[in-house]
């Protein structure tokens, strides 16, 4: 079978109040900080109009801030300011070009936020304050409540005259109207507070509000929160009931969904490679019971199977990959040709997208150079045709030889090991992090599709180089573990890579030494675990792997350590090992207090900063000719990802686009 | 006191033959009021308001010396700087302040995030705070970076800067190069660290010339000894390169010490001065040196002149807080200056999240273009006249409540020429800020509070103390025509069983002590402003083990810990966090604190819910596992969030409020609230007007560009001229 035949109902129009969808698939909304002086940027109808041309179903932007009390990260769309609507005309040109219905959504964060932009009060139903923000609100007074619905009107009206399609009222992971909806945040005794009718005034009166604002031919969408995983707060039962309540306005025209709450627990809105996909579903399941209403159903959908089956299993109407069109734009066009496996799958590493965004920094993806980029034009090409040899077969080697050759040129890539993916594939090897192994398998499947030759267990030379005088050479050649000044070379004081790939078979009692604060350290300590070792992992941080918090893995990490009994050791540093019967002794120091530890193990797996490989470097820049970099040899040197210095995949991958389009 | 020769703070010193007005210099530091990398109208006007109120020499925001450095989100990048320099120095010379350009570039301690492109390092060496590795530098990127360093000081020349001020401080590239921590090169920028820092001297002497000062930020103590630089040998470096300079500023720091460069009150003022003294002597007189590192107070900066530690005093905190400083020395009138405490909460904006630069304790700092100046921090001349209580004998504004933002509210009227009245329940103004101004890194915050008081009372506020006002009080203000502002303050919330729980502000301020402090330790007037201590004195704090409940991750949890384990008690930290004192990263004192609460015996239960207190002990709850255990706990303190006191608000909604009464938060939001009151009050303009451009139905202060000239901030800086 061929092409969108391969879907029962992915690629079946449906209506949506007055707008029409040619398929299922949704670019929900999510942050983007692409707002430039809280306005709406080129960037962003860039970024928007790609998804549309890779088919997109509906698009629903960002947020727009309903009000100046309101602003809870730097680049916030302050969509109350009329400015913003030749910003909107730009976003909605550029996306209907493509046939694209696009919708803008509208929020007042409450006191899901701080005054430390906006330099006024915090507005929240009651003075409660936020688990993340932890700013004490404002109780609004009910002319205030006025002033909020009278801003969503407001910014309603701009985004009409900016020519959306409708709006969305995100009521749902960080909104003053989930705020007020919540058992948890609501303590009022007037009327918005109470019952669940008066807690949902609020929304009703939004509703009202922006309907009268937008008219009846523009579409009205209501995201709630199904299940906020606080104590306390909202669950499914309520949710539906809202569901119900907004429905039987008879002004809305469908629900969107979600789980959590953005400032407590963002890991399962948000979910990593580590929550299974489709763990929300119950929530638009539930609803769509109980509401006559198209409902959206969202949570780590990044394979149009998997959508469509949620579709055929009555789940939802429509399906949110936010995600999955952040890493390929063509998704939805890909799937409809019957290509879906040319789809540069999502890997939610959320390294680059979640991670950056938590950052206050603009929105990337780890696999796709353009993400972000899409308003910046790509350098032309200097010339196609030629000659490419490639060092290195991991995700710095692969993204050269991917965009070389997409550049028109002729490309091969050696790889010394058996096989590529480096070190991607290595951490792949680990169970939970499987997925982070689609990130070398996309790009190895592009590069056969694009012509690159690639020859593995093939070991270069700079002789070999020399002799073959390709136009142009890439080192791709990765980085090599190096054994901690402390291990005084013993055999059982080994890298986490070689734990992880299998060539240390550490066992009994290992003792993990996280100095990188990733995933290096806690997958390897989870391996050990589950082949029944005794684990503690130490390290000189505050925390155990500290950017799992960026990645929203620290709390699914905590979580499985607990269960394999893994113990944690902070502000630790090694100052040495010794060999004491039989046993690996760890002369250790907790730095706040300097108190000395003996810590006794059979094994020390290290998670400490790697060395580049760059003997091929070194030797093409120090023989004959010299000059540096290349300046006497017969071709075009450089070096991208570890081997210019160790660091994570993305680095890699941007350094190998960056060289493969400059050639 | 004075040493025969010293220089006084207020005299002139000449670098490189240009004659700075005063010895008091701004020195550089993150703003984030950059507009792209370039330097924006808000920059100019942030230092033209210290080049008006008598900064000798002004240094600006660090700027990047070349494309391959990009550390912060909004740091300068030199190539997009030289309007923005023409501007600052067109600005600031009218008042005689020298400028300088900062430029850097951060090396291994940059970031990569926003240039998604490689770090560059002397050597591999793996940076301490952000993990990040870079690519070691080879000729060509040398050969690079000295161009940059020439470039970018040709340019500020061109733009009319009186020179430039290079960084080899605590996080540059430079720095990197003299330290065997950072380097381990063995070609010739290794077996001579300083070599780069000669070529890069040498190119930008060649660019600038000999009539323009060439300066240096050094970093003189890594803290680090093991393989750092220490001060013995950052004596020699500094000896060795005095003679291609014109002024030497010596710092500390390095990757392992972010926090010591400019730390908060937790470690003492002038704490480079022994540092200083013995550079100084090193470079026997080849060169001046500046003084920096918590130089707040005029009095021991002077001190530190005149006992030959420093020919300058860099008081870049101290400016901040009082733009007017050395106009207010000039004066003779050291007491107005509104002091700096050393809290860092809102001018360290080295953060993720972008913030603007502003103080605690003036709101306008950052906001110079958009925000209005009162004309109560004029140095002379009343804004608007009136005659006092003319009309019916009564005063203009009633301002209940004595806290920061009742103080502010009155001293901002009241300079605008109105009578005002502020009416205090307790026997002491100053509110929480006073009350709670206990231990060796609080006790500053009694300063903010005095000056506040100081200087209402200056202005002819009349502070009635221990005077409680009623509804039926609102009602005859009102009657007379007194507009009324209210800042009430906060009070606990009642979490837990108050048999076995305290309030950790009545525990800061001394109402409730544990057992064996004596009244002598505690800080003057603690009975008259303790708004818990009981009939017979303060109460006692039952023995056993303690449990301070912070929930909130701000200073008060942290300090509360540190003053009863210092008490000798047992005190387990309890946070649901994974850290103690999260919220203290903006401050920079998150992982001191953490370690000062280790060293100091007090137990962090990190991570963990506080479920009950029963029976003797606290039921503690992983937040991730939900795995129980308990701990030892005689009694509780709680450091939890407090309510808005809105007794009287209630009463009559819709009176004007500010600060903990509206919202309880920190003293910045209270002070920020009281001056807006005040200037209203007066019918001043406290925010721009936006709702005339757009008639947006709200008050609001939009991003982006100041504008270049805004006429109220000509009318006020004439005024004080």
């Amino acid at each position: 079978m061929s092409g969108a035949g391969q879907y029962r109902y992915l690629f079946s129009p449906l209506r949506i109040g007055p707008l029409t969808v040619r398929n299922r698939v949704v670019f929900a909304a999510h942050l983007t900080n692409y707002a430039q002086d809280g306005l709406p940027s080129e960037q962003h109808a860039a970024y928007y109009a790609a998804r549309a041309a890779g088919g997109a179903g509906l698009i629903i932007t960002e947020e727009h801030s309903t009000h100046p009390t309101d602003w809870p990260y730097e680049k916030l769309i302050h969509g109350f300011r009329p400015e913003v609507i030749p910003g909107y005309q730009r976003i909605t040109r550029a996306v209907h070009a493509h046939g694209v219905p696009i919708l803008a959504q509208l929020n007042h964060n409450g006191g899901q936020a701080s005054g430390m932009f906006s330099r006024l009060p915090v507005w929240a139903p009651s003075p409660v304050p936020d688990p993340l923000f932890r700013e004490v609100p404002k109780a609004v007074e009910e002319h205030e409540i006025r002033e909020i619905v009278a801003g969503y009107g407001l910014v309603a009206g701009h985004c009409a005259a900016g020519g959306f399609d409708g709006v969305e009222l995100q009521c749902s992971h960080s909104s003053i109207v989930r705020g007020f909806l919540s058992p948890a945040t609501n303590r009022r005794t007037d009327r918005y507070g109470g019952s669940l009718a008066n807690r949902a005034r609020l929304l009703l009166e939004i509703v009202a509000a922006v309907r009268a604002a937008i008219g009846p031919g523009l579409a009205l969408g209501v995201r709630i929160c199904g299940d906020e995983l606080i104590e306390g707060g909202t669950t499914i039962d309520e949710a539906v009931e809202v569901a119900r309540m907004a429905a039987d306005t008879g002004q809305v025209d469908y629900i969107n969904t979600s789980i959590g709450v953005a400032t407590a627990t963002l890991y399962m809105i948000e979910a990593s490679m580590q929550v299974p996909p489709g763990y929300a579903m119950y929530i638009p399941a539930a609803i769509r019971r109980a509401v006559p209403l198209p409902v959206v159903g969202v949570g780590r959908f990044k394979d149009p199977k998997q959508a469509d089956r949620a579709l055929a299993a009555g789940q939802c109407d429509l399906v949110g990959v936010v995600r999955g069109q952040i890493a390929d734009p063509d998704f939805t066009a890909k799937a409809r040709a019957g290509e879906a496996a040319r789809i540069r799958t999502c890997l939610s590493c959320n390294q680059e997208c979640v991670g950056r965004m938590g950052l206050n920094r603009w929105l990337g993806c780890i696999e796709n150079p353009r993400t972000g980029r899409e308003s910046v034009p790509l350098p032309a090409p200097r010339r196609g045709g030629r000659r490419v040899y490639v060092v290195g077969g991991g995700p710095g080697g692969l993204q050269a030889a991917v965009t070389a050759a997409g550049r028109g040129h002729r490309v091969t890539l050696f790889e010394r090991s058996g096989r590529t993916g480096g070190q991607v594939a290595v951490a792949a090897r680990v169970p939970a992090r499987a997925e982070f192994g689609d990130l070398v398998r996309n790009l190895a499947a592009e590069a056969a599709r694009r012509g690159v030759e690639v020859r593995t267990g093939f070991e270069v030379s700079a002789a070999f180089l020399r002799a073959e005088a390709p136009d142009a050479v890439v080192l791709a050649t990765g980085a090599r573990p190096a054994r901690p000044w402390w291990s005084g070379g013993h055999p059982r004081v080994v890298d986490v890579r070689e734990v992880i790939d299998g060539t240390a078979a550490a066992a009994g009692s290992v003792i993990v030494v996280d100095e990188l604060g990733f995933h290096q350290a806690t997958s390897a300590a989870e391996l050990l675990a589950d082949r029944g070792c005794l684990v503690e992992v130490i390290t000189n941080g505050m925390v155990v792997g500290q950017d799992l918090g960026v990645t929203l893995d620290l709390e699914t990490w905590n979580v499985k350590a607990h269960a394999r009994g893994i113990r944690q050791r902070t502000d630790v540093v090694v100052l040495g090992s010794r060999e004491e019967d039989g046993r690996l002794v760890l002369s250790v120091q907790h730095h706040p207090t300097g108190t000395a530890l003996e810590l006794a193990c059979d094994w020390a797996a290290c998670a400490v900063p790697v060395q580049p490989e760059d003997t091929l470097w070194r030797e093409l820049r120090d023989g004959d000719g010299g000059g540096g970099a290349g300046g006497g040899l017969p071709f075009e040197l450089h070096r991208v990802g570890d081997c210019l210095a160790p660091r994570r995949a993305h680095a890699a991958v941007i350094e190998g686009e960056r060289v493969g389009a400059a050639l | 006191m004075s040493a025969a020769g010293a220089p006084r703070l207020l005299d002139t010193v000449t670098l490189a033959g240009r004659t700075a007005p005063s010895r008091v210099i701004f020195g550089p530091h993150e703003t984030n009021l950059g507009r792209g990398r370039a330097l924006s109208a808000r920059h100019t006007a942030y230092y033209e308001r210290r080049a008006a109120g008598g900064a000798g020499l002004i240094i600006t925001e660090t700027a990047s010396v070349h494309g391959s450095d990009w550390p912060y989100e909004r740091a300068p990048l030199a190539a997009d700087c030289a309007g923005g320099w023409r501007e600052i120095a067109a600005a600031c010379h009218p008042h005689g302040a020298l400028v300088l350009a900062g430029l850097g570039h951060t090396g291994l301690q940059g970031s990569s995030a926003y240039s998604q492109s490689v770090l560059w390092g002397p050597s591999g060496f793996t940076d301490a705070v952000s993990r990040e590795t870079p690519m070691i530098m080879e000729e060509p990127e040398i050969a690079a970076l000295v161009a940059g360093f020439a470039a970018a000081a040709a340019a500020a020349a061109a733009a009319g800067l009186d020179g430039v001020e290079l960084d080899a401080g605590p996080g540059a590239l430079l720095r990197q190069f003299h330290s065997g921590l950072t380097s381990q090169r063995a070609d010739r920028y290794g077996t001579d660290r300083l070599a780069l820092t000669r070529e890069v001297l040498a190119a930008v002497r060649a660019a600038i010339g000999p009539g323009r000062i060439l300066a240096l930020r050094l970093s003189c103590d890594e803290l680090a000894p093991w393989a750092g630089v220490t001060p013995e040998q950052a004596a020699d470096q500094a000896a060795a390169l005095a003679p291609d300079l014109d002024l030497l500023t010596v710092v500390r720091g390095g990757p392992y010490s972010a926090s010591a460069y400019r730390p908060d009150a937790h470690t003492p003022p002038m704490f480079n001065q022994d540092l200083a003294a013995a550079i100084r002597a090193a470079v026997a007189g080849a060169v001046p040196v500046a003084l920096q590192g918590s130089v707040v107070d005029p009095a021991a900066a002077q001190a530190a002149l005149n006992a030959g530690a420093a020919d300058l005093a860099e008081m870049t905190r101290a400016q901040i807080a009082d733009a007017d400083l050395v106009t207010k020395l000039r004066a003779g009138t050291p007491d107005r200056i509104r002091p700096c405490i050393l809290c860092n909460q809102t001018c360290r904006v080295r953060d993720n999240r972008n913030p603007i630069i502003t103080c605690i304790a003036d709101p306008r700092t950052g906001h110079e273009t958009a925000d209005p100046p009162p004309a109560a921090d004029g140095v002379s001349g009343p804004g608007r006249v009136t005659e006092p209580g003319a009309r019916t004998g009564q005063p203009d504004m009633l301002v209940v409540g004595g806290g920061p933002a009742g103080l502010e509210a009155a001293r901002v009227a009241a300079g605008t020429g109105l009578t005002v009245r502020l009416a205090e329940r307790s026997a002491g103004p100053g509110g929480t800020l006073r009350a709670t101004a206990t231990g060796p890194a609080r006790e500053r915050m009694a300063a903010l509070a005095d000056w506040l008081e100081a200087e209402a009372r200056r202005l002819g506020v009349q502070i009635d103390l221990g005077t409680e006002i009623t509804a039926d009080d609102l009602d005859a203000a009102a009657a007379a025509g007194t507009q009324v502002i209210l800042a009430t303050g906060s009070r606990p919330v009642a979490r837990f069983d108050p048999a076995i729980s305290v309030d950790a502000l009545a525990v800061l301020s001394g109402a409730v002590r544990p057992a064996g402090v004596t009244e002598q330790t505690e800080p003057q007037a603690a009975e008259s402003r303790a708004p818990a201590t009981g009939p017979t004195g303060p109460v006692v704090l039952p023995d056993g083990p303690v449990v301070v409940f912070d929930p909130v991750g701000g200073p008060i949890g942290v300090a509360v810990a540190e003053l009863l384990a210092a008490a000798g008690r047992k005190v387990a930290f309890v946070t649901q966090d994974p850290v103690a004192g999260t919220l203290l990263s903006l401050t920079g004192d998150l992982a001191d604190a953490n370690v000062r609460l280790q060293r100091a015996g007090v137990t962090r239960e990190l991570r963990s819910l506080l479920r009950e207190v029963s029976g003797g002990t606290a039921l503690l709850e992983d937040v991730w596992t939900g795995a129980q255990r308990r701990v030892g706990c005689a009694v509780l303190v709680d450091c939890g969030h407090r309510l808005p006191e809105e007794t009287l608000y209630l009463a009559r909604p819709g009176t004007p409020r500010a600060g903990d009464c509206v919202a309880p938060r920190t003293v910045a939001e209270a002070i920020r609230e009281g001056r807006r009151l005040g200037l209203a009050a007066a019918g001043l303009p406290s925010r721009p007007s936006h709702l005339s451009e757009s008639n947006l139905p709200f008050q609001y202060d939009p991003p982006g560009p100041g504008s270049a000239r805004d006429p109220r901030t000509e009318t006020g800086q004439g005024a004080r001229r």
